[in-house]
């Protein structure tokens, strides 16, 4: 039941973080300086979010010669193709490649 | 009502491969749940109550280590408050939608949802509300069948695999299509760097510190460009 309502309280929590500003600003004029800020957030927050999912359990960023190997090729073929699947197949293609070559 | 077939069709294989690296992490989440001893049920419930992986297994490992039950609530929070972000940036995109949607879409805003509609938000208002909607029902959908398969059969695919490498290498791909002007590429480099810098603060707070960071760098890149 603890465990449930621990479920419950983070849950909503993450509802009041998803929808905070999607329905106060419903209304209101953002102002152009907030506008512009506001583009910056998709680069920034999934370029540290990528950087954060490669931290293992010691804090250390766990990134060798595979990795970067697959990180170029995916970014490469992402901005020729534009095709999520030929980046999915590609970039894990070549970290797996390199990792056995390496 | 007439349903919007192409967009429809197009959300779903947009989110499918996006899908893929999730897997062996919902099978990761339900293995967490059969060995934190909180109960089936229970651990389960958190999959469509939270709806986010990474502060769902947060919030699983620590009930079961035996942590404070206030200090588990903490850090699922802390590593969900990344969403904030999200729903400032999506906003003026929310400004053109009915009060309904802006009430039920926020629930779906998973990363994946995120990154693919901040590319999307220049569509026509119902356009992007199919298209954020299927992204999200569809994602929500293979999320619960998926963790539940994970209670039952724990990590199928070998790990030796390393498929969760999947997921950082597609939001790379994301935020390639995102980038359109040099603002945009320091904004995401000074966020990736300065999120490098502050790895190992708890929680995964350093990502917070690197995305306010990237934020405010890709501002000032833009002042001085104009």
């Amino acid at each position: 039941m603890r465990a449930f309502l621990a479920g419950v309280v983070v849950g909503i929590g993450t509802y009041v973080f998803r929808s905070l500003f999607i329905i106060a600003l419903a209304k209101r004029r953002i102002p152009e300086a907030v506008l512009t800020a506001l583009q910056f957030v998709a680069p920034a927050v999934l370029s540290a979010l990528v950087v954060a999912l490669l931290v293992d359990s010691d804090g250390n960023v766990a990134v060798g010669i595979p990795e970067l190997a697959a990180f170029g090729a995916g970014g490469v073929v992402a901005y020729k193709t534009r095709s999520h699947v030929l980046t999915l197949f590609v970039g894990m293609g070549v970290f797996w490649l390199v990792r056995a070559l390496v | 009502m007439s349903i919007d077939r192409v967009t429809v069709r197009r959300a779903v294989a947009d989110a499918l491969p996006l899908y893929v690296p999730a897997i062996p992490f919902a099978l990761v989440i339900g293995l967490a749940i059969t060995e934190s001893g909180i109960g089936n049920l229970v651990g389960w419930s958190m999959s469509w109550l939270i709806f986010g992986g990474a502060a769902h297994l947060t919030l699983v490992t620590l009930l079961g280590s035996g942590v404070a039950w206030v200090a588990a609530v903490f850090a699922g929070l802390v590593v969900n408050a990344r969403h904030l972000m999200y729903s400032a940036a999506l906003a003026p995109t929310f400004q053109r939608q009915p009060a309904w949607f802006r009430r039920l879409g926020p629930y779906f805003l998973i990363d994946q949802a995120f990154a693919l509609s901040t590319i999307e938000q220049d569509s026509e208002p119902e356009v992007f509300r199919t298209y954020f909607l299927t992204i999200g029902v569809t994602f929500w959908i293979m999320w619960l069948a998926t963790t539940a398969v994970g209670l039952a059969v724990g990590p199928i695919v070998p790990e030796e695999w390393n498929l969760e490498f999947a997921i950082p290498i597609l939001f790379l791909g994301l935020i390639v299509h995102g980038i359109d002007r040099a603002p945009k590429l320091v904004a995401a480099l000074v966020g990736a760097g300065v999120s490098w810098l502050f790895a190992g603060l708890p929680n995964r707070s350093g990502l917070l510190v690197g995305a306010l960071a990237g934020i405010l760098a890709g501002t000032l890149a833009e002042r001085r460009s104009r």
